[in-house]
């Protein structure tokens, strides 16, 4: 652990797989309109995990690498604005070891090819991981095979899976537990969905924790997105 | 005198091997400045006309950036053909510094490559208006239409196809101009006769749909083509004019493609130079004011004006120094008298010319705005000459510190002779190829970019100076620095007869984020006399030059004085330069100090299939992966990692990839070395020291 003030001063581990809880696999859903933060959840959920010392990939598809880079980059100034830390930029360093972007044409993404990515770098020793991010996967054409693989590859393999999906206004289409169209029809593949909500009369957007089965993140606290810097928030 | 109006100063530039040569060949060839094609590999034996230099006739690559000149449809055109490969960056980088324009070179198979992005980038810092120009259009794979993606989504930029292919690969045949809506060909041996014909039936509907894209883009720029699109009237002078606008205003990029090996799409190309790259007019240049604290100045690019002229390059032929210099304002005329802002050295023009690769042609005058060549005057690349009504200095340029170093050892007595007058040369050429002879070990050690710098000059050593050098292994620049803050209080005393030395020096030295060295004076009272302040900074100066883990140079450390004490007698200049280095010492010791390495951003492209081979090896090369972007069957693999690992990465890459993959590195920054590599660096240094 590189800095326990970091790790829990970070809202963000309500959220992720605790070292503490049973819990050693997931998938997690974060969808919300475009522009509501959830590229930003996804990259707080990857550096907490990477705080923990864990090893992370993130997929990206549609965002180049440089962009991808620079929300960490961002994301890790704001979470070490709040605690005193002395040398910030090593523990970047040393993290980033950690994390490694992937990305690809959407059309690219299939369990054959980002098992066989993985597995060259398991076999190269290059990375681990314990947690992947898929950042831009389009749910409007989801393959349900292709989550149910990833499911399965996510249990085999000790991973926790999450993924970003834009709602659109349009499509009013919502499944019982509330999760929006295009993903009303695959949540039961997910074990934690998110959605992402502009709050009335606040400078926040709400987090709604619209399914988990896992019980790890049902820590009894409001969680809220800072509509400005896209930070993880207690209460607001 | 010339109409300025129509001048263009242009550059070309691209990744390895994307073709600029042959394209400026096919300039030259088509603007009737020569009147034969030769090929860079070509089987004639000649090369290219721009590939001047022996070596890059056989190596097949252009290193040092040749200027030429030529004149299309009543443009005088200034064509600076530059180098391809990072390690040569400072070339590409000085060229764009003096050009207005650029040609950026895709190939249609390969799109945007590492090295399209560092140009890119480079273009960006100098805002040089360019033009796209995907080349290649008749190999296997071509796909300009992935290109142009690419150029939105990797470079950021609103490229906007002005051409369409008529077939692709093998079946190119020319090309639909979007602006006329006429199908181009090129017959002829050379694709010297243009024949216009209509739009292939085929290739209409597509032809219309990307014209209205055309049309939708330019008319962002020029109301008065909104209009006319809406009444449905646009002429192409419209079109033309408001690509322009967006062109010069670097809001929008035409795209124009091609092949320049099977001669079709220059002229056309040539069209787009005159019509949308701007005039030296166009662009504005600052100069600083000298007389005014270095205050910006816009230049005036009028011939009348007092004469400002940027030497941007240097090469010592046959008949001397030739200076390649960029008017500003104002003319200069053989026989002038000229003066280097930077020395105040006066000299005098004895030959004005105007180059064309290695020919030139004398001239009497050159006016603003020109680039010409100036025989016979001593000065360093990046001078300033004015005529001495002005104190102007054009702004300096960005020239990066070198990472790699070797020594060298001439074989007998003439080679010393010879190498001594080449490395004299190349310093003066290049700035960021530099050379200094070790005291500890009497070496000669050259410094650089990369491994192939510092390999091409040993090379040309060889061939143009008959200079037959024996090189070491290469050497990493490694430095030190303090990671923390440390005080110290530290006296200098001596006392062996005669007048005695004291000084003592007592404050703090402290990590500086940005920058090599900072000097603060916090003295109060005058505990350290005003005339030995400057003495302190001399000494910790000297301080800093050999750091005590390995006697690497000291980086980023900033010392503060706050204490001290002198002795009315005893105290001198030299006393508190030994007082501030012994300070420094006392302070460093306990300012827990570390090795730093410079480490490369390296990017390695290939085919996807050798992915996991080719991050296993840059892994075991201590290499960071940042990432990977992959897209068809093709990655390109992005990593961090040190330059003391990547000797002789070239070839086994070749080996892992069996020749398929190409890597491109530039230096990233400098970082702590591991703690075991710092132990062995240490060990070395000290095993070194005891054999001394």
């Amino acid at each position: 652990m590189l800095n326990k003030e970091l790790i829990d001063k970070n809202p963000i581990r309500h959220l992720n797989v605790c070292t503490e809880s049973n819990v050693t696999s997931r998938m997690g859903l974060v969808i919300s309109r475009a522009g509501l933060g959830k590229t930003a959840i996804l990259v707080q959920i990857a550096l907490d995990s990477l705080l923990n010392g864990k090893q992370v990939i993130h997929v990206s598809a549609g965002q180049s690498l440089e962009k991808t880079r620079v929300w960490y980059d961002d994301m890790f100034k704001d979470i070490v604005a709040g605690c005193k830390l002395d040398n910030p930029y090593e523990v970047y360093d040393e993290i980033m070891h950690n994390r490694m972007i992937m990305t690809f044409k959407e059309s690219k993404l299939s369990r054959a090819k980002l098992e066989e990515r993985m597995n060259d770098l398991v076999y190269q020793n290059v990375i681990r991981p314990s947690c992947i991010v898929v950042d831009g996967y389009d749910f409007t054409c989801a393959d349900q095979q292709f989550l149910a693989d990833l499911k399965e590859m996510a249990k085999s393999m000790e991973l926790q899976i999450w993924f970003s999906a834009v709602s659109h206004r349009d499509d009013e289409r919502v499944s019982a537990s509330g999760v929006p169209a295009p993903c009303h029809g695959v949540e039961g593949f997910f074990d934690t969905v998110i959605v992402l909500q502009a709050a009335a009369k606040s400078e926040c957007i709400d987090l709604n924790i619209v399914k988990d089965t896992t019980g790890v993140s049902k820590c009894g606290k409001v969680l809220k997105l800072d509509a400005k810097t896209f930070m993880i928030k207690e209460g607001c | 005198m010339k109409d300025l109006a129509k001048v263009r100063n242009i550059g070309i530039s691209a990744h390895i091997d994307s073709g600029k040569t042959t394209l400026t060949e096919r300039i030259l060839f088509y603007t009737q400045r020569i009147h034969a094609i030769h090929e860079v590999r070509g089987k004639d034996g000649v090369g290219a006309k721009m590939d001047s230099m022996e070596l890059e006739r056989e190596r097949g690559i252009t290193i040092a950036s040749a200027a030429t000149y030529c004149n299309w449809k009543g443009h005088p055109i200034n064509i600076i053909d530059t180098p391809g490969h990072v390690d040569f960056t400072i070339e590409v980088e000085r060229a764009l510094r003096v050009l207005d324009g650029a040609i950026l070179i895709l190939c249609s198979v390969g799109g945007v490559q590492s090295q399209s992005i560092t140009v890119n980038r480079q273009m960006t810092r100098y805002r040089v208006p360019r033009i796209a120009f995907i080349n290649k259009c008749d190999r296997t794979g071509a796909n300009p239409d992935r290109v142009i993606g690419q150029l939105r989504e990797k470079l950021n930029l609103n490229a906007i196809p002005i051409q369409l292919p008529i077939g692709l690969e093998g079946d190119l045949e020319g090309v639909v101009d979007l602006v006329t809506m006429k199908a181009v060909y090129f017959d002829g041996d050379n694709g010297e006769t243009i024949r216009e014909e209509e739009i292939p039936a085929q290739l209409k509907a597509e032809a219309d749909k990307r014209r209205e894209a055309l049309l939708d883009a330019a008319s962002m720029f020029s109301d008065e083509l909104m209009e006319a699109v809406l009444e449905g009237t646009p002429t192409p002078e419209m079109i033309l004019n408001a690509i322009r606008i967006g062109t010069l205003k670097l809001e929008m990029t035409p795209v124009m493609m091609g092949s320049a090996y099977k001669n079709k799409g220059i002229q056309l190309l040539l069209d787009g130079v005159a019509n949308f790259l701007p005039a030296p007019t166009e662009v504005d240049n600052f100069a600083l004011d000298l007389d005014k604290d270095e205050a910006e100045i816009k230049v005036t690019n009028n011939p009348d004006d007092p004469m400002v002229a940027l030497a941007f390059k240097l090469e010592d032929g046959r008949y001397g120094q030739l200076t390649y210099v960029r008017t500003y304002q104002g003319t200069l005329r053989k026989g002038d008298t000229i003066i280097n802002a930077r020395t105040g050295k006066k000299a005098k023009i004895g030959r004005l010319v105007r180059m064309h690769a290695d020919e030139m042609e004398d001239i009497e005058e050159s006016g603003s705005g020109d680039i010409v060549a100036l025989f016979g005057i001593d000065c360093a690349s990046g001078d300033t000459f004015t005529d001495g009504k002005l104190n102007y200095s054009m702004s300096s340029m960005h020239v990066p510190t070198p990472v790699i170093s070797l020594a060298i050892k001439p074989v007998d007595n003439k080679a010393q002779v010879n190498m001594s007058k080449a490395l004299n040369r190349f310093t003066k050429e290049d700035p960021t190829f530099k050379t200094f002879i070790d005291p500890e070990t009497n070496e000669t050690i050259i410094s650089g970019m990369g491994e192939l710098h510092l390999d091409v000059y040993v090379e040309r050593m060889k061939r143009e100076y008959s200079a037959e050098v024996q090189v070491g292994a290469p050497q990493v620049a490694y430095r030190e620095a303090i990671t923390q803050r440390a005080d110290f209080n530290y006296t200098h005393k001596k006392q062996t007869g005669g007048s005695g030395q004291f000084g003592r020096v007592g404050g703090y030295i402290e990590p500086l984020e940005e920058g090599e060295y900072e000097f603060v004076d916090s003295i109060v009272g005058g505990v350290i006399p005003r005339e030995f302040i400057p003495s302190c900074d001399k000494g910790f100066q000297k301080a800093v030059v050999k750091g005590a883990l390995i006697g690497a140079p000291i980086t980023g450390v900033r010392c503060v004085i706050n204490d001290g004490a002198s002795h009315a007698v005893d105290s001198s200049d030299i006393a508190f330069q030994l007082a501030a280095i012994g300070a420094f010492k006392e302070g460093y010791a306990k300012a827990k100090p570390v090795i730093l390495e410079p480490i490369m951003k390296v990017v390695v492209e290939g085919p996807t299939e050798f992915q996991g081979s080719v991050m296993g090896s840059l892994n075991q090369r201590r290499g960071m992966i940042v990432g990977t972007t992959e897209e068809d069957d093709y990655t390109a693999i992005e990593a961090e990692v040190p330059l003391s690992e990547m000797f002789g990465y070239s070839t086994d890459l070749r080996s892992l990839t069996q020749g398929k993959a190409e890597f491109t590195m530039e230096f990233a920054s400098y970082k702590p070395v591991p703690k075991s590599v710092a132990e062995q660096l240490i060990a070395e240094a000290q095993k070194k020291n005891k054999e001394r």
